[in-house]
Formats: structure tokens, C-alpha cells, sequence
């Protein structure tokens, strides 16, 4: 017995001291976890008490010159559902409310309310009066939020400009996307400290970091300007059924764009719908990716984005050109025979022979011949000096994205003699609308080149001009003697020559047309033309530079002096007019407004016949065609015959045209490596590729007409 | 028996640890309060609910503590086996229609006026019988036949009980107490291998099959618990940075981040960790220390009695507290796989103050025999 109680005793003991080893080793661990690892354990818990919420910057407004607001943001509501605190029993009842109200689809919102998930968007932005309906109804687990939409109170006006935002007001396309950090502002930040489900704890509450708004942007475009573009725009692109109008107008002093429409355009409120009821309908059916495609497609800023061959409109470059390096003269004779035969590759032919011709007068005929003289006179080197001194082959700079370099050739050595013929007057070089409208407003410039303006400067709410931007002169071009010559050949070409139809009296418009052919599958297409015509007024002190490109005409008319003009025309006199330019009429204006003469059938006559008859009325007439000999027939005229017209007033004749035989090189650039071969390929042309992803550029340059033998090289790029 | 003349005269009870008991409710009853207001709030709106039922259980408590501090602890032999029959009744009880289900578990009784939780007698109950039969069977302990068989049904019997009311810690807790008793009173070191062996096969057992696997893999996180942070692993994780987050010296009494909701029940099975965060490692280790002091003295209480019945009482009542607030503490700081155990006189929970210091009571009475010196 005795044995036994000190046997417990030391039990007991035992036990005891396990118990302290215990203990011991468990508060060695707790003071590792509370004081070792304490503040990485700290970091963790303080993390997942702490939420933050972001609190929205506004988004800068979008400003005209004269602070119309183009862009803005608006309060908007969305309605939100939590399906976790909506009953089985009630989502059909809400869903019928929701649907009733909002006009939408039932079962949809029924299924978003049944889903298993946290949160569901039943619909974006509705309308004020919905929102009241709605809050009025008080549905459990629906919940309407207040936020901001981007919204352009002119629908689709300078869309290719403004650009949209997505849901989340980012910009995507336009100043929206180029000024989106601006114009964004940075967000705040609401910290709060919340229990585990995340309602704020009472105490160590909340931390607000504010947020500082966008800066709002304020843009050259003048919207009263930007109207006139508008709608002469659209009216060009249904009357002539186009595939597309672009109208730039800029101020040629600041380089500022007043102006910039492409028509069919879209509304940036909506930019993933067409306009087009047709088109609509078709994309309905479009799977996604493709729907994408045509989207992309859809927000193409034609004017910045897209590149072609000028035609004519070129020959001004050509011209400034050899003025400059004094290798011809104004009143400089040059002799056209309407063929010009000594050049490797392939005769040069006017539509008619223009005969003996001051250079003024080659430019109111628009004679290739003359220019291409020109062009020779002045030779590669200089001719690609000049090219790229106006700009060409290089981005403008413009504030908005995706903008095109075009294509010339990248050296002296690659230009052939064709080449040079051929860019003379506007072939084989590829360009953007706003690379020409840049380049010819130097001429109203003293022969300064500007960099486009389109954004003049960026003012905080309270209308402070945070940053301003100034006009930018890139370089000097030509002189002012030049560039003062330029403008008398232009006034020319508008008084005297092709660009007649944008003759406006009691204003000196000074202006060039261009009909192109375009390049469809390596040939030079019969049915399809760039049409364009660009201009300065008033001659002697231009304030308005506008460059109209219609592409694609399919209404029967495409000479750019027809269709180009007289839209150029209607804007400049809408916007000389808006901008108080006093009209001065010549002695000769106000006699010609009076005399009527009526035009004769020229249809079945030769050219040369009818040019005589026409010149002898008084008339005169255009017509553009790459190749035309002095016998081709008279198929079609313009006014109709036994129309009454004043004096001077133009007559466009459409010619009977020769079946295009040769094979010409084709035009590559922006193909893939696939399409490329595939299309050499086909024309059964030898040639040699260089680097990876899409063609950049390619030698000889297209159009070209080819020798047998000759390798065509092309240099591929990955896009960035 | 040895009656010495000094047990029949009332010697003064054991001071300390009477003062280390109400130091360690009066504690109890703030953290109980601090950690338990959000949840009052939130789903009683009475923000005191949990502090006003654990003032008044610490009331009976109080009252049970003074009552068994007088009732002379030789008494409970005569009663032994009614007290341990009647507990295991209690037990059986919640299965009965006055048992109702709670978080999950069928665990209390109702009567009406009150309602408890019978496995936190059963615990006292199974001690004073353990310790009867332990004083009764002597030397004969050690035979196989006469102590380690009996024993075991005893243990089996009142864990078994404990066990269906699907409450494994609890029966865990009160078997490895029961064991350490039967260890303490001559348990046949032979028994080892066996204990060993029973207890590993019972672990082989409950970590087969799908359920199993399912236990596995909750043990398992307890090593690394922020690999399955919002899983099985949640708990341990907040309590983890309940504990970081306090550091050396707390938030400030109230300040806890965690107890909002972070750590579900917190003022029960996680108030250590509630405590670790308001009051840093200096307040747990205080409140770690008092409870040595206790634990100390109910040893040394054990040690000095002469009388086997009131030595094996004693040191099966603090092995109880003992054991019950280590595992509380390993959880807590994620030393052993995450599992409901309340920190005895401390976390909330009318039933378990009010047995835990009655039972106090019964080791202060017993105090009164020691022999020891009582500064």
C-alpha cells in the first residue's frame, strides 16, 4: 500500500512535468507566431480586412474650337441583379416587372436572375424614367446604380474624329483613344476596413483618396465647318452611290483641321450597329468573328487609315517641285503629241494631244505629258528629294491612331525611269487624304509644311488651359515665290481648266482634280475610280484648305472635276460664307452670269472634234483617261446635250475606251505573304520575297508595266 | 485508510487557487464580451446577450464553487457509481425528445428552464467514479483481469456516450484524462503496448474509406493551413492572423478585427486567439500562466492528500483542465488539426464554467485534507 502511494506520487509528478513540457513548447510557438512571424501574418490579415473601392474619375469633355460640346458624360443608370438574394419563388415576378419596365426580353432576365452567381448586369444605361420605375417598384435583390456614359450629343458627326469609348468609358478609337489618358483622369480609391462579409467595421472606419478628373480636350474642328463636310459628304456619297466620301478641311496657316468626315460613318453612341438598315441585317447573321472583321472595318478612318494613288491631284507636287529648283517657269512651252514614247516600259499618253501649251495652261488641261517633261526636267534624286520634303512616305503626325505612311519608293535607286514618269502625275506612289490636304496647304503657307492640329489644348473643369499645343511648321517645302505661283496655277485650273465646277464666284478658289483608276487584282480596273479634288481659297490669301476623295463612284460619273468639285465647292462657299470672307466679283464674273449658251450633242464625235466645237461655244470640257488617243469616240456627255449653261461652264465627256491588254505589277502592299505569291502567282510573274509578315514594300512599284525577265522583289514586315 | 486527526479539522482551502480560478473567469467574462459583441449585435441585437449569460452562469458557477468547496469530497464515494449512472442518463438524455440539436450536433438537453450540455458532466462524473474504483481496487490494479479490463469499460462507457453525440474531441479529451487517472492510479505498465495498439487501430479505422479520407484531409491542412485558406483550412488561417496581427502586445482590449466573423464563434472554441489579438503574446501568456498556477496547485493538491480517493479526484480534475486547455491552445496556434474545444473557465458556455468550477470546488475541498503549507 505504502508501495502504491508513493507509485502515484510519482505518477503524478511525472505527469506534471510532461504538462509543463507542454505548455511550454506550445507558448515557444505561440510567441514564434505572435512576434517572429507576426508582421507577415499581420500583412495577410490586413489584406483581407481592407477593401477598396475605386471611385471613378469624370471623363473630360470633348470641346469644338469654339466650345460646342462634341463629347461628354452623362449620368446613367444600370440595373444590377444579386440572384443569391433573389427567391426561387419571386424571379419569375421580378423578371415580368424588370421585363415590363425595361422592355426586354423576359426569359433572359429570368435566367440571369436564376443563375449562381454573385452579381449579373441585367442592362447598361437605361433611361431616367426607367430608373424611376424601377426604384418605385423596390425589388428585393435588384439593385439600379448610378454611373457615367459617355454620350456625343451629334450622334454620328466627326465620329472618325471623337472615336468611342467601351462600357468601362476607355477610349477605343479617335481622341477618345489618343487623349484617353487625359481625358480619364486618374480614379481615388475608397479604403475601407469590413468584417468578413464586408460591411465596414465601426471602428478604423475608412481612408479616401480622391479622384482628379479628366482634363477636358478642346480640338481645331470648328462644328459649324464640320456640318457644311457632313452633309455635302453624305449627299455625295448617295448621289454617286460611292463606296466612300472623305472631306478634310484644314486651315493651311496652323495646319488645323476644321473638318473631317468619312461617309458611310457610324454613330459613336451605338458604333457596333450600322446605320445601313441593309447591312444591319446582314451582320445579324455574321458569327462573332467575322462581325468583328466588320467592325474593324467599320471604324476605318479612310482619310488617316486607308492609302491610294492620287491620279492628277499629284501633278501639283510635281509642279511645286520643278518651279522651286527653277527648272521650269510658268509660261514655260511644252508641246504634247498626246503619246510620249521614249520611255523604257511604256508609252505616256494625254487623252488628247494638247499641242504647244504654257505650263499654266498643261496644268488646266491636266496634260501628262507636260508633266511628266516636268518630272524628267527635274530627275530622280530631286523628284524623291521632293516627295519626301512634302511628306510623303512618312506619318503627318496627326493625334489619331493607325495612321498609314504610304508607299514611295524608299530610294533614288529604285525609282526607273517609268517610275518617274508615272509619279509625275500621281501613279505607282501610294498616299493618305491627309498626307495631300497637308502637302498642298503649304502653298497657302509661304511654303511651309504644318504638322496637322487637331488638338489645340486641354483645359481642367473650371476652363484653365492646363496644356496648350501651338501650330507646328515642319519644315519649309518651297518659297513663298513658289508657292504664290502655285496658287495662280490653281486659280487656273479652277477659272480656266478642269477644276471649273468648283469655280465660285466672288471667290478665288484655286484647285487641282484627280480621277484614278484603281488597281483591282493587279490590273488597272475599268469600272472603278478614286475621284478627288482639292483646293485652296481664296487664291491670293488662303484660308481654307479642302481635299474631297470620292472612292468608288457608281452612279455612271466619275471625274473628280464632276463629282469632287462642286461638293468642294459647297463647303467652301458654306464655309467662307460662315467665316466671313467678303466675295469680290471680276468685271468678267458678272458679265459671264449672264450669258446662256446651250450645249450640243457631242455623243459618237471624236475628241478632237468635239474639244474644237466646245472651245468655239466658249465651253470647255474635261476628260481623264490614262489612255486616250486623239480619234477615241465620244460615248457620253456631261450636262446632258441641249442643256443651258453660262459661259465658261464645263462639259465632261466620257470616252469609248481601248480593252487594257498588258499585264501590269500589281499592287502588293499590305498583303499577306500568301496572298502575295498567290497573286504573282496567277499573273505568272518571277519574283523574289524578303522577311517575314506583310508586304511593306515592294520594287518595281505597281502599276509598272513589265519587261519579260523582270524579278519583282518584296520586303515583308511584322506589323506592330 | 490512514485518517490523520487534522482531516476532520476545516483547514483553510487552497488560496491560490481560488484566486487563479476567479482571475481566470473574471478574464473569461471581458474576452467573452469583446469577442462575442459583433455576432450579438448582428443576429440578437443586443450587443451583451453572450456577456449577461456567461455573467449569470458565472454567478451559479460561484455558488456551485462555494456549495462543493463544503461538501466534504469523501461523500462523493458512497455516491460514486449513482453520480457516474446518472451522468451517462444525462448523456443518453439528448437523444430523448428533450434533446435538441444545435450547429450541427445533438448535443443538449432542454429542461424547460434551462438548458445544458450533459457530456461536460458525464466528465466529472466518469473522474469521481474512476477515481472510486481506482482507490477501491488497489493493488489490484495492475492485474489484467481485475484493472486494466474494468477500467477500460468504465472509459469506454462514458467516451462511448460522449462519442455518439458525434462529439470526438470531447471524447478524446476525457478518454486521454481517464487514461492518465488509470495511469496515475497503478495502471500495469504493460498496458502501454495495448493503449498504444488500441489507439492506433481505432486511428487506422476512423482514416479509411471516404470518410476517412475526408479526416485526412483536414488533419492534413493543420501543417500548411494557408494551402487550403478558404477551405478546411479557414479557421486556422484566421486564427493564425488573429495571433500576427496582435503581436507582442495585442490591438487593445476590443479592438479585434477577427472577431468579425473572420472567426466564426470566436468567443467559443477560438478565444485564445481573441485574446492573442487584443492582448498580444504578453496577455496569452498571463492568461497561459495562471492557468500553471492552477494546474500546479491541483497537482500539488493531488500529491499532498493522503486519503487515494481525494489524490485520484484531485489530479483526474485537473488532468481534465489540463488537457482541455492545451488541446484549446494547439489549436488555436495551429499545432494540431483544427477541432471544437472550448478553454475551460475562459470561452463562452453556461454548462461547461458552471461544472468546470463546481469542480474547483470539489478540489478546494479536498485541499482542506492536504497537507501542505497553504502561504
Amino acid at each position: 500500500m505504502k508501495k502504491t502511494k508513493f507509485s502515484a506520487k510519482k505518477r503524478i509528478s511525472f505527469v506534471f512535468v510532461i504538462i509543463l513540457m507542454t505548455v511550454f513548447s506550445l507558448v515557444i510557438r505561440l510567441g514564434y507566431l505572435q512576434i517572429v512571424r507576426g508582421e507577415e501574418l499581420k500583412k495577410g490579415a490586413i489584406e483581407q480586412w481592407t477593401k477598396g473601392i475605386e471611385i471613378k474619375s469624370k471623363r473630360g469633355i470633348i470641346y469644338d474650337r469654339k466650345g460646342q460640346k462634341l463629347a461628354l458624360s452623362i449620368s446613367a443608370s444600370t440595373v444590377w441583379a444579386n440572384p443569391g438574394d433573389i427567391k426561387n419563388k419571386e424571379a419569375k415576378k421580378t423578371a415580368e416587372e424588370i421585363a415590363r419596365v425595361l422592355e426586354i426580353d423576359q426569359n433572359e432576365i429570368y435566367e440571369k436572375l436564376t443563375k449562381d452567381t454573385r452579381t449579373e448586369r441585367i442592362k447598361q444605361w437605361i433611361t431616367r424614367e426607367e430608373a424611376l420605375e424601377l426604384r418605385e417598384l423596390n425589388l428585393p435583390g435588384i439593385q439600379i446604380v448610378d454611373d457615367n456614359r459617355r454620350y456625343y450629343p451629334y450622334e454620328n458627326f466627326a465620329s472618325y474624329i471623337l472615336g468611342f469609348t467601351d462600357i468601362d468609358n476607355i477610349g477605343l478609337y479617335g481622341i477618345e483613344k489618343t487623349y484617353n489618358d487625359y481625358l480619364a483622369g486618374t480614379s481615388g480609391k475608397w479604403i475601407k476596413t469590413t468584417d468578413a462579409p464586408g460591411r465596414q467595421l465601426p471602428f478604423d472606419g475608412e481612408k479616401i483618396y480622391d479622384p482628379a478628373d479628366g482634363l477636358s480636350v478642346v480640338l481645331t474642328l470648328d462644328e459649324t465647318i464640320q456640318h457644311f463636310a457632313e452633309e455635302a459628304a453624305e449627299q455625295a456619297y448617295l448621289e454617286n452611290n460611292a463606296k466612300n466620301v472623305s472631306v478634310i478641311v484644314m486651315e493651311p496657316k496652323t495646319g488645323d483641321i476644321l473638318a473631317m468626315v468619312n461617309k458611310p460613318d457610324y454613330n459613336p453612341n451605338d458604333p457596333r450597329t450600322p446605320l445601313d438598315d441593309e447591312k444591319k441585317k446582314q451582320w445579324e447573321a455574321l458569327p462573332i468573328e467575322e462581325l468583328q472583321e466588320e467592325w474593324f472595318d467599320y471604324w476605318r478612318n479612310f482619310a488617316i487609315n486607308d492609302i491610294y494613288e492620287p491620279g492628277s491631284t499629284f501633278k501639283l507636287i510635281t509642279a511645286a517641285a520643278a518651279l522651286e529648283e527653277n527648272k521650269i517657269r510658268p509660261e514655260t512651252n511644252f508641246y504634247c503629241s498626246g503619246t510620249l514614247g521614249d520611255i523604257a516600259g511604256g508609252p505616256i499618253k494625254c487623252p488628247r494631244a494638247h499641242h504647244d501649251q504654257t505650263f499654266v495652261e498643261a496644268m488646266n488641261n491636266s496634260c501628262n505629258i507636260a508633266l511628266v517633261n516636268a518630272g524628267r526636267g527635274l530627275g530622280k534624286s530631286l523628284f524623291h528629294k521632293y516627295l519626301r520634303a512634302f511628306g510623303f512616305g512618312e506619318r503627318t503626325n496627326i493625334a489619331l491612331n493607325g495612321e498609314q505612311r504610304g508607299i514611295i519608293p524608299n530610294s533614288v535607286e529604285n525609282i526607273k525611269d517609268i517610275n518617274l514618269a508615272t509619279m509625275s502625275y500621281g501613279y505607282t506612289v501610294a498616299i493618305t487624304p491627309i498626307q495631300l490636304i497637308t502637302a498642298v496647304s503649304s502653298f497657302g503657307n509661304g511654303g511651309n509644311l504644318m504638322e496637322p492640329r487637331l488638338v489645340k489644348e486641354l483645359v481642367n473643369e473650371d476652363g484653365i488651359v492646363k496644356e496648350k499645343f501651338d501650330p507646328l511648321v515642319k519644315r519649309k517645302v518651297v518659297s513663298e515665290k513658289t508657292a504664290s505661283e502655285m496658287l495662280m496655277i490653281m486659280e487656273n485650273v479652277v477659272s480656266e481648266g478642269t477644276g471649273s465646277n468648283a469655280y465660285l464666284p466672288g471667290f478665288r478658289v484655286g484647285g487641282k482634280t484627280g480621277t484614278a483608276q484603281k488597281i483591282v487584282d493587279g490590273r488597272y480596273s475599268k469600272g472603278k475610280y478614286i475621284a478627288s479634288f482639292v483646293a485652296l481659297a481664296p487664291a491670293d490669301d488662303p484660308e481654307l484648305a479642302i481635299l474631297v476623295v470620292i472612292d468608288e463612284p457608281g452612279g455612271g460619273q466619275y471625274y473628280g472635276g464632276t463629282i469632287a468639285a462642286p461638293v468642294a465647292r459647297t463647303i467652301l462657299e458654306d464655309s467662307l460664307k460662315y467665316l466671313e470672307v467678303e466675295p469680290q466679283f471680276t468685271e468678267e464674273e458678272k458679265e459671264d452670269i449672264n450669258e446662256i449658251i446651250t450645249v450640243p450633242d457631242l455623243r459618237n464625235m471624236k475628241i478632237g472634234e468635239a474639244g474644237k466645237l466646245l472651245s468655239d461655244l466658249g465651253l470647255r470640257y474635261t476628260t481623264e483617261y490614262v489612255q486616250v488617243t486623239d480619234d477615241s469616240i465620244v460615248v457620253n456627255q456631261y450636262p446632258e446635250p441641249y442643256t443651258e449653261l453660262g459661259k465658261r461652264s464645263i462639259i465632261d465627256i466620257y470616252l469609248k475606251q481601248n480593252e487594257e491588254t498588258e499585264a501590269k505589277i500589281p499592287y502588293l502592299v499590305g498583303k499577306t505573304k500568301e496572298e502575295a505569291i498567290e497573286t504573282l502567282e496567277t499573273m505568272n510573274l518571277s519574283y523574289e520575297l524578303i522577311g517575314e509578315g506583310e508586304v511593306v514594300n515592294q520594287n518595281p512599284l505597281p502599276g509598272e508595266v513589265i519587261n519579260e525577265g523582270t524579278k519583282i522583289m518584296v520586303e515583308f514586315e511584322v506589323r506592330e | 485508510m490512514s485518517k490523520k486527526k487534522s482531516s476532520n479539522i476545516r483547514r483553510e482551502v487552497d488560496f491560490t487557487l481560488l484566486m487563479a480560478t476567479i482571475v481566470l473567469v473574471f478574464i473569461g467574462i471581458i474576452m467573452v464580451f469583446s469577442a462575442s459583441w459583433p455576432e450579438a449585435l448582428q443576429k440578437y441585437n443586443d450587443g451583451y446577450r453572450f456577456l449577461k449569460r456567461q455573467l449569470f452562469a458565472a454567478g451559479i458557477g460561484l455558488l456551485g464553487l462555494f456549495i462543493c468547496m463544503n461538501i466534504n469530497y469523501k461523500r462523493y464515494r458512497r455516491y460514486a457509481l449513482l453520480i457516474f449512472v446518472f451522468s451517462l442518463f444525462l448523456g443518453l438524455m439528448v437523444f430523448s425528445p428533450l434533446g435538441y440539436e444545435a450547429k450541427g450536433a445533438r448535443r443538449w438537453i432542454d429542461l424547460g428552464f434551462i438548458s445544458f450540455m450533459p457530456s461536460d458532466t458525464i466528465k466529472i462524473g466518469a473522474i469521481i467514479y474512476l477515481a472510486n474504483f481506482l482507490d477501491n481496487k488497489k493493488k489490484a490494479i495492475s492485474s489484467f483481469f481485475q484493472g486494466t479490463v474494468p477500467a477500460f469499460i468504465i472509459i469506454a462507457l462514458a467516451c462511448g456516450v460522449i462519442f455518439i453525440q458525434n462529439d470526438l474531441s470531447t471524447a478524446v479529451t476525457l478518454a486521454a484524462t481517464l487514461l492518465i487517472m488509470f495511469f496515475i492510479g497503478g495502471m500495469n505498465l504493460l498496458n502501454i503496448p495495448l493503449i498504444l495498439g488500441a489507439g492506433g487501430a481505432f486511428l487506422f479505422a476512423a482514416t479509411r474509406g471516404e470518410k476517412g479520407a475526408f479526416r485526412l484531409e483536414r488533419i492534413a491542412v493543420f501543417r500548411d493551413p494557408f494551402q487550403d485558406k478558404l477551405g478546411f483550412g479557414w479557421q486556422a488561417v484566421q486564427s493564425l492572423y488573429a495571433l500576427g496581427s496582435g503581436g507582442l502586445f495585442g490591438l487593445g482590449l476590443g479592438k479585434s478585427k477577427q472577431k468579425f466573423f473572420y472567426i466564426p464563434e470566436s468567443y467559443n472554441d477560438f478565444i485564445l486567439s481573441i485574446i492573442g489579438e487584443e492582448l498580444g503574446f504578453l496577455g496569452i501568456f498571463i492568461v497561459c500562466f495562471i492557468f500553471v498556477i492552477l494546474i500546479w496547485r491541483g497537482i500539488q493538491i493531488a500529491i499532498h492528500t493522503e486519503d487515494s480517493f481525494g489524490r485520484y479526484l484531485a489530479a483526474g480534475i485537473t488532468i481534465l483542465i489540463a488537457i482541455q486547455s492545451i488541446i484549446h491552445l494547439a489549436v488555436v496556434t495551429s499545432s494540431m488539426p483544427t477541432t471544437g474545444i472550448t478553454l475551460p473557465f475562459v470561452s463562452y458556455g453556461g454548462t461547461s464554467l458552471m461544472v468546470y468550477m463546481s469542480a474547483v470546488g470539489i478540489l478546494l475541498n479536498i485541499s482542506r485534507h492536504a497537507n501542505f503549507d497553504r502561504s
